[in-house]
């Protein structure tokens, strides 16, 4: 009776403290007028390989209908949802604003924290707006989300997926070791990246900061779309910086994103403790194209166990009840329907029980009252504080016989 | 040394370095000494120390590095690259600190002349304990082999007929002739490398990158 690797189940109490993120999340997405919607868990193989190229899909859970039609899990919610405006929604007003909470699934080897085979993505997509205003808009509300939950020192990092391309092309890096290089730049691996014998490079590759950086960068740059993407920089971090968040809002130059259908600006949002990032974005005009639908888009997702897993390591995961309870009654339905009515969270326990067995369950669960009703007399008990201990094994295991 | 470490990496700007216990303490701890890191010149049984200027050592076992770089429990450290060929970790690697220079490869038994071209057995047998890297090896020419993970003295394997050839670390060549093993094929040359979290580069840009230039300012 084992889970596979890399998933996991969600205990009552730790089920509510996920949806309170959930509705802290979709709280912010509502103020901010995106529309949630939902997409099948499954999709036809060759749409998520339209969407996310051919080296992604090794992280696919791919199988076969009986038709032998071949079927994938949703790795990501950007791709089922390009599909579905470029389908479904091809007449909606532009520009389109959907947002999603949909579990997504990624075959991983080795699945460790971080790196789940099911994981909750929470994110949005601005579809059919091109330009900084598109962009700002993504990035400012995912720092306005992360402040929701509770994230306020939560840092974001900035970069253009053209610059890299403007730097590469300025070091006179063209074809394979083009995109060698970019892989390289992608994992800061400066080794490698010394290699190529070209300085600016490896400079390049660890170059984080502000209007200095971009500055910097515009010396190396000459192609006029990464000094267009230089520049929106510039005023996306002027924007930051009105809105007060200057001091958390970076240029790196080396964040690429794993996905292949990145084409502009690009984010990542992270706390100093986590190894990992938190959330992250950008703009991917290509990929509706590729449904056949030619509008510009960006948008961005936060893994909602990644939040979780933050705000625990912070000590914000208050173990919480899975559900509040007012008062346990016993022996009236006429009595428990009272409280019910006078808006209280009612249990009902077994008539059979006596007053000791009730307070234990009170206590077990919680509850402040005990509502006794018998033969017509209605009493209450008072219910005094709990003592946990340790849980027990359901079976024990024989470790002789492992 | 007085109080714990922090258990997500230090605060503030203060660095937490992963350490590599055995072979290449001594160079990384007198690289880091260089660069100006009160590092002990000897470990014993300590597993952390914090120093007066707040960084705080973590002494590991070396292939434990790389997970603690990427989980962030470390913010950067040094690690052999044959070690991060076989853990695959995500973390950056920032600088090639060219000492710890050894070699993976593929060795057989001298009678054999795997090494001058004799064909391999139908049915080949390998030991080694860098199974990720062996086993790319030959997945790369398409070759099909029982691979047997081996903790222990690999080169035994070959003269007892455990294996037909072994894929191991080499430094001096002195472990091979003592055993009348040969090279057949060198698969890489490995050095320390000095690596980092990705998320922690950004976190604390200037302590790191500061640190990164003093280990490549100092001649190697």
């Amino acid at each position: 009776m084992r889970l596979p690797a890399g998933v996991r189940d969600w205990l009552p109490h730790e089920l509510a403290r996920k949806r309170e993120i959930e509705q802290q999340m979709r709280a912010v997405f509502g103020r901010w007028a995106y529309e949630e919607v939902q997409t099948p868990i499954i999709e036809r193989f060759d749409v998520i390989e339209r969407g996310l190229g051919e080296e992604t899909t090794d992280l696919l859970f791919q199988f076969n209908d009986r038709r032998s039609t071949s079927l994938a899990l949703r790795p990501e919610m950007t791709t089922p949802i390009a599909r579905l405006v470029s389908t479904r929604m091809r007449e909606a007003p532009l520009p389109v604003r959907l947002a999603y909470i949909a579990p997504v699934f990624r075959y991983y080897e080795q699945p460790q924290e971080g790196r789940m085979r099911e994981l909750t993505q929470a994110g949005v997509e601005l579809i059919g707006a091109a330009g900084i205003d598109a962009d700002a808009e993504t990035l400012f509300m995912a720092i306005e989300a992360l402040d929701e939950i509770g994230l306020r020192d939560a840092c974001f990092d900035v970069n253009d997926a053209r610059i890299v391309d403007g730097i590469l092309d300025g070091v006179g890096l063209d074809g394979d070791a083009a995109r060698e290089a970019k892989e390289y730049i992608k994992q800061r691996n400066l080794v490698a990246l010394r290699k190529f014998e070209r300085p600016a490079l490896v400079q390049f590759a660890q170059r984080r900061g502000h209007h200095g950086a971009i500055g910097i960068a515009r010396n190396v740059c000459r192609t006029p779309e990464s000094l267009a993407a230089l520049d929106a920089l510039d005023v996306l971090l002027e924007r930051a910086d009105a809105l007060g968040y200057g001091a958390r809002v970076t240029v790196d130059f080396a964040l690429l994103r794993d996905l292949e259908y990145y084409t502009g600006f690009l984010f990542e949002g992270y706390v100093a403790e986590l190894g990992f990032p938190l959330c992250g974005g950008g703009r991917y005009d290509s990929l509706l194209p590729r449904f056949g639908f030619d509008v510009p888009a960006v948008g961005w997702t936060a893994g909602v166990e990644r939040l979780l897993i933050a705000l625990e390591r912070r000590g914000k995961h208050v173990r919480r009840r899975a559900h509040r309870v007012d008062v346990l009654v016993a022996g009236s339905d006429v009595v428990a329907a009272r409280e019910r009515a006078a808006g209280n969270v009612v249990r009902f326990a077994g008539s059979e029980l006596g007053d000791d067995a009730l307070l234990d369950e009170a206590r077990a669960h919680g509850i402040p009252r005990v509502v006794i009703a018998v033969d017509g007399t209605v009493r209450e008990l008072r219910v005094g504080p709990r003592v946990d201990g340790l849980p027990v094994p359901r079976t024990p295991s024989n470790w002789d016989a492992r | 040394m007085s109080r714990p470490p922090q258990r997500d990496g230090s605060p503030g700007d203060a660095l937490t370095i992963a350490l590599p216990k055995g072979a290449l303490y001594h160079d990384a701890a007198a690289r880091l000494r260089a660069a100006g890191i009160d590092v002990p010149e000897h470990v014993g049984r300590k597993l952390t120390v914090t120093t007066q200027d707040g960084t705080t050592l973590l002494f590991l076992r070396p292939s434990d590095v790389p997970a603690y770089v990427e989980f962030g429990s470390a913010d950067c450290g040094i690690v052999g690259k044959d070690t991060l060929w076989e853990t695959d970790r995500n973390v950056a690697e920032l600088a090639d600190l060219g000492f710890g220079y050894c070699r993976l490869v593929v060795a057989g038994r001298r009678i054999d002349r795997y090494h001058e071209g004799a064909p391999l057995p139908t049915f080949l047998r390998c030991a080694t304990k860098f199974t990720r890297s062996a086993e790319t090896w030959f997945a790369e020419r398409d070759l099909p082999v029982e691979l047997i993970e081996l903790h222990g003295s690999v080169e035994l394997s070959p003269l007892v007929g455990l294996a037909d050839l072994i894929v191991d670390l080499v430094a001096t060549g002195t472990t091979l002739r003592e055993h009348d093993l040969v090279v057949v094929e060198e698969i890489a040359a490995s050095t320390a490398r000095f690596v980092v979290n990705p998320v922690r580069f950004r976190a604390k840009y200037d302590a790191i990158t500061a640190l990164l230039d003093r280990l490549t300012a100092v001649p190697a």
